[in-house]
């Protein structure tokens, strides 16, 4: 997929996963606290999946430390997600949009999985800028402003900036491949 | 000796962004520990702040406050590193040269130190 139709998929998922469908009234969904936090996991977890494929199927040295930070940095947010969860009392909540998300996620895994050598490389950055950019984009325009208590808002506010730093660095990292 | 170093550091570390000061406020300390101590704390993704002026043997702490391991590692010729800090802790550089520095975990984050003669 290139990378025009790469961002395009995602933008289209974006708006797919925050806008209802209903034509007579699009609106952004309501989540309640339960469901932002299982978003925010599946999110999270998504990355961290995709980085495992990147990790079997890579070779080339800047895409394997991006993947490693990936996944450690966004297993670093779960853990939060979930002590954070626990101390709350509050049970992550499956809903619409966590699902589309993760059989999103599914299919990407799928397409990264049929790839190899460079062409591998580029599908997994390409996929990585796209996607957090549909991830800054969900947390600064629904997860952060629609969270009640304000502990879990304060920890989508403390990780936004580490998605915008991978965004910055998976921009890099695409650039050096052209 | 190891005492009086704890002492030095204890005392201005609680001047940690007026070294001067803490200069002026060590009279326990030998003068060859008459160093300043800054902090850099490693936050929201970036180093704040990311620009120190210090003098050779002066020290640079680095605190991890951000929810993601970082490191600092001289950015030209990796001179220098302090290999990964976990959040919650930190690390400590002597001064003994300029440097431009990095995290090479996340390699958009970086910050320098200038030594003044």
């Amino acid at each position: 997929m290139s990378k025009k139709i790469m961002s395009w998929a995602y933008c289209a998922m974006a708006a797919s996963l925050f806008l209802s469908t209903n034509a007579s009234a699009q609106s952004t969904p309501k989540l309640s606290d339960p469901e932002i936090a299982s978003v925010a996991v599946v999110a999270n977890q998504n990355d961290i999946g995709f980085a495992g494929i990147a990790q079997k199927h890579s070779k080339n040295a800047d895409i394997l430390n991006f993947a490693k930070t990936m996944a450690t940095d966004h297993k670093a947010v779960i853990d939060q997600a979930v002590a954070l969860v626990k101390r709350l009392g509050v049970t992550p909540k499956d809903n619409a949009v966590s699902k589309k998300m993760l059989a999103d996620a599914e299919k990407t895994n799928a397409s990264l999985r049929t790839k190899s050598g460079k062409a591998f490389d580029k599908a997994y950055i390409d996929n990585e800028v796209a996607y957090h950019k549909a991830v800054i984009s969900a947390v600064e325009g629904v997860l952060i402003p629609q969270a009640q208590n304000a502990e879990l808002k304060a920890l989508l506010e403390k990780v936004d900036p580490i998605l915008k730093t991978h965004l910055e660095h998976a921009e890099m990292v695409q650039s050096s491949l052209k | 000796m190891i005492r009086l170093l704890a002492a030095a550091l204890l005392v201005l570390s609680s001047c940690s962004n007026s070294p001067e000061k803490a200069r002026q406020n060590e009279p326990a300390a030998p003068k060859d520990t008459a160093y300043a101590v800054f902090t850099v704390e490693i936050k929201g993704m970036k180093f704040v702040p990311d620009s120190i002026v210090a003098r050779k043997g002066d020290r640079v702490i680095f605190v991890n406050r951000d929810l993601v391991p970082h490191c600092v590692t001289e950015l030209d010729s990796k001179a220098w590193t302090s290999h990964i800090i976990p959040p919650g802790e930190d690390y400590m550089h002597v001064v003994d040269s300029s440097s431009n520095y990095y995290c090479a975990i996340h390699k958009v984050m970086k910050g320098k130190i200038r030594v003044k003669e």
